[in-house]
This record gives structure tokens, sequence and C-alpha cells, in this order.
């Protein structure tokens, strides 16, 4: 039968014996974890500032808000026979009105202003060739049509966006990837010096009959709690560069690009989530290769 | 309740520990092993708590073939063997009641069972107002007590002492031996390696002689030669 008190006063002091190197442990973990939710975080932010420009998406074809079935059709008719235009979407008015109101949902004032039927359908289009001279041509055959109001580009900031965006996010995936393998190195160390630490206690376990997971059960527990510590502090970090460092864009004024640059609640949660899955997994690696490495007997 | 059929173990670098040994001890049995140093005695002790496996030949504890054990079970198996060290091997951050309590704990034993089992193993080793001291406030003797102890705790079947007062002066280990005579009469089979010819020569039991891993005497109400 297995005793969990046991095995949480054991998993408990074999922390406290190793606190220092328990705490390196933690905070190597921890900022590794953290650098992989900057990472997830900063991505849910680009893509929700260009949600509208994703998937080569190149120009928008707004409609009148109170644009009729004709003149839907119309458009509809020219995209479809345009042969600079590889393939099109079409976002209903209601559809429009609740991407509207996620984009603002921040800001009750201008939610205030507008209901479903002020609110624009639109076609968004991705062309054949993105070659930006291209783009502007056939983009702008739309203008002037009956029932379209305007026409958008994506545009230079849009693509600078996103791939500033790539490069910065290649950079922290590496970076928390390379962290995170470090993680599991270093949580394997502390297990093998609190194996060490532990050779004659282990040894009687052993001759007394204590089972293999009786023995390593309690190890194991050390490096989950190492790493759920670590999943901790990147949480909290994901709070303050939620805070203090994405939602500071999206309250720049003037920048419209910028007021969508933000992680709503389900995306956070979601984010942190996933660091809690990354930090279990990396101390059950760590752990798994430290009982393999030391504890076989 | 301790048989072995031809049994041969072969370290690396072909050193032979123990070749060709057939030996049958049974239920109750005090048992002296004795001969010079790297006679094999370790190993035999070894092979019966199944650390080690044999190259050749089969054992029997308690009537089940300990070879063809599968790793799961060899921890059942050892709850049915206490273990006695040379050098005592006890936790020093633990206390005379812990480091025996230890022993049941590891083993899933509850804490009304430890409450009754450790008071009175250490009533019979006689350390019950010693329960609460660490293991460097005792005498080498006493904390050979506590090791005993510790192995005793479970009441196994069989007590495997390694050197048990290869540490100790003479007028302790006379003490250690008469404790050790005591868990025997109570139906424990004990089987003791030593090197302590006064002992075996003073106690006349079962004496099994090994040299270069042989059994080369075996005789009932033996001496050390």
């Amino acid at each position: 039968m297995f005793s969990f008190r046991y095995a949480l006063r054991e998993t408990g002091q074999n922390l406290w014996r190793n606190i220092l190197l328990a705490v390196a442990t933690v905070v190597t973990v921890g900022v590794s974890l953290a650098m992989f939710g900057g990472f997830m975080l900063f991505q849910v932010a680009v893509d929700s500032a260009t949600a509208r420009w994703q998937d080569g998406v190149e120009f928008i074809v707004w409609m009148n808000a109170d644009t009729g079935t004709d003149e839907d059709a119309g458009v509809r008719n020219q995209l479809d026979e345009s042969p600079g235009v590889q393939h099109w979407e079409y976002v209903d008015r209601q559809t429009s009105y609740e991407e509207f109101q996620e984009f603002f949902e921040d800001t009750p004032e201008v939610l205030d202003i507008f209901t479903a039927e002020g609110v624009p359908p639109y076609f968004r289009v991705v062309p054949v060739d993105p070659d930006p001279d291209v783009v502007e041509e056939l983009g702008s055959q739309f203008k002037g049509k009956p029932g379209v109001r305007t026409v958008t580009f994506a545009g230079d900031v849009i693509r600078d966006v996103q791939n500033l965006s790539n490069r910065a996010g290649r950079v922290l995936f590496i970076g928390s990837i390379v962290l995170l393998a470090a993680s599991t190195l270093l949580i394997l160390n502390t297990l093998a010096v609190a194996i060490s630490n532990r050779r004659t206690e282990i040894e009687i376990m052993r001759l007394v009959g204590a089972t293999k997971w009786f023995i390593r059960i309690p190890f194991m527990l050390e490096s989950l709690v190492q790493g759920l510590l670590g999943a901790l502090v990147a949480m909290i970090s994901n709070a303050l560069l939620r805070n203090y460092v994405i939602d500071q864009f999206s309250d720049a004024d003037g920048l419209q690009l910028l007021a969508g640059f933000k992680v709503d609640d389900a995306a956070m949660l979601q984010v942190n989530l996933l660091v809690v899955a990354v930090a279990v997994g990396v101390a059950v690696v760590g752990s798994v290769l430290a009982v393999a490495m030391h504890l076989n007997e | 309740m301790i048989k072995m059929e031809k049994v041969t173990k072969v370290f690396k670098g072909d050193v032979v520990a123990l070749r060709d040994v057939t030996i049958d001890i049974g239920k109750g049995e005090f048992v002296f092993l004795v001969g010079p140093s790297g006679s094999g005695k370790s190993t035999f002790i070894r092979l019966l708590n199944r650390e080690d496996v044999p190259e050749h030949g089969r054992i029997f504890v308690a009537g089940r073939d300990i070879g063809g054990l599968s790793g799961w079970r060899v921890p059942y198996l050892r709850r049915n063997i206490g273990y006695v060290f040379q050098d005592y091997k006890l936790l020093q951050k633990k206390t005379v009641a812990e480091n025996v309590a230890f022993a049941l704990e590891v083993i899933g034993k509850g804490p009304q069972v430890i409450n009754r089992q450790v008071p009175a193993i250490l009533e019979l080793v006689g350390l019950s107002r010693k329960m609460d001291r660490f293991p460097h406030e005792l005498s080498g003797g006493e904390q050979q007590r506590v090791s005993i102890a510790r192995a005793f705790v479970n009441r196994p079947l069989i007590l495997l002492a390694d050197e048990p007062t290869g540490n100790l002066d003479p007028n302790t280990s006379v003490g250690i031996m008469r404790l050790l005579e005591r868990i025997n009469e109570i139906g424990t089979t004990v089987v003791m390696a030593t090197h302590d010819s006064s002992i075996v020569d003073s106690m006349r039991q079962r004496v099994v002689e090994l040299d270069r891993g042989m059994v080369v005497r075996d005789q009932a109400r033996g001496v050390y030669e």
C-alpha cells in the first residue's frame, strides 16, 4: 500500500535538503517557460491584430452597411471572373459585427455607437500575385462599384508586423526550446544529487522490501513540484507581459493596427494551460531519465 | 527454509565466487558461515536476498525458487528476510525509533502497526529508554541493536547477518550474539557470516565453511576451525 503522507514528507525533505539546487532549477524552468509563454502570447496578440490579413489576404473590399443582395452578387461575379484573384471569402454582416465586437471589446464607447445594421459585410481577397503594384491595381478595380464603400490593402505595415512577429517568434521559440532542454537536464541533475544524498536510505529501503515505485515516487514528485513552481513563475511573467506590455500597445492612441494587439482571457487561459502541460512534460522527462540512470536496480 | 542446488556464481573477469554449492538449511536453524576473506560468504548472503542471481543452479527460499522470481516480486521476498550489516547503516538524521519505523513505513505499514511494533521490538533489543536518541548518541553495540531491531521488526522468517560483530569489542559482541540467539529461539532462521572464532566456538551451532567458493565443511554443533 502506498502512503501519500510518506511520499509528500519525503518530497518536502528532499527539496529542503537541496534547497539551493531546487531554487536554481525552479528559476531555470520558470525562465524557459516564461520565454515559451511569451512566444505564445506574442503570437496570439499578433494574430489578433492581423486577424483579417491572415492566410495571404492582400486586400479587403468593404461593402456599404446597407448594401443589397444584388450589389453583393455583382462583386462576387467580378471576383469569380477576375484571373488575378486566387480565391476570396465573404464575411457577412453578422460575422462582421461579431468580429467588430471582439476587436473593440475593451472600448465600450465605440461599441455603443454601432449596431449590427451599421457594420458592413466585406470580401477578403487572396490574389494570385502578391506583388504590391499588382495587388494595388487589382484592388482598385473594385473601387466605385455599386455597393462598395472602400477597398483597403494589407500594405507594408501589416506585412512588416507579421514578418517581425515571425522572426521574433522563431527566436523566442528556439530560445525557449534550448532552455527547456537545459531545464530537463537540471531536473535530472537535481534528482541525481538527491538520490546520491540518500544512497544509504535507498539501500535500506530495497533490502527491507520497498517496491521500486515506492522508492521512485518521492523523487518524481520532487521534480513535478519543481516543474509546477517553474510554471507558476512563468504564469506570473505571462500576466505581467499581458498587463504591462501587450495591453500598453493596444492602448496606444492613433495606431489602429495595434488596437487589436491584445490577448483575451480565453487565450490567456489556453497559454497558461499549455505552460503547465509543458512544465509537467519537462518534469516527467527529467525524472524518468534520472530514475532510469540512477535508481535502476 | 533455504535450499541451494549446485549454485555457481561467477563475477566479471571469470572470478568464481561460489562453485557448485548445495546446501539445505531448515526452519529455525542457526548457521554460521565461516571462511577466509573472498571465500564467498557475502556472495552466499547476497544470493539469498536476490541482490545477485547465480549463473547456474537453483535457490529456494521458503519453498519458492527465487531465481525465477520476476523483478516486481523481489521486494515481497525481502519482506520475509531481515538483513543486518557490519556497519549498521543507520540513518543519522532519524532517531532510534524512526530508524526502526522506517523499515515498516517503506513497505506501506500504517501508523497503528508502527506504533504497536516499534516499541515492542525496542523492548526486545533493550533500547526502550533510548528510542528518542540519534545514532551518534549510541555506542557501537547499541547501534547494532538498532540495526537488528530494524531487520526484525517485520518479523521475517529469515535473518541474514553479514559480520554483525565485525566492528564490536568481544564483550559487546557477546551481547549481540545473545540477542540473535533469542531471535532464533522465537523460530527465525539465522544465517550469519563471521570471522569471529570465539563466538562460533562458544555457541556450538551449525557451521558451514567456505573456501574459494566451495563448501569444504558442513558441521552440526561445529567450531570455527
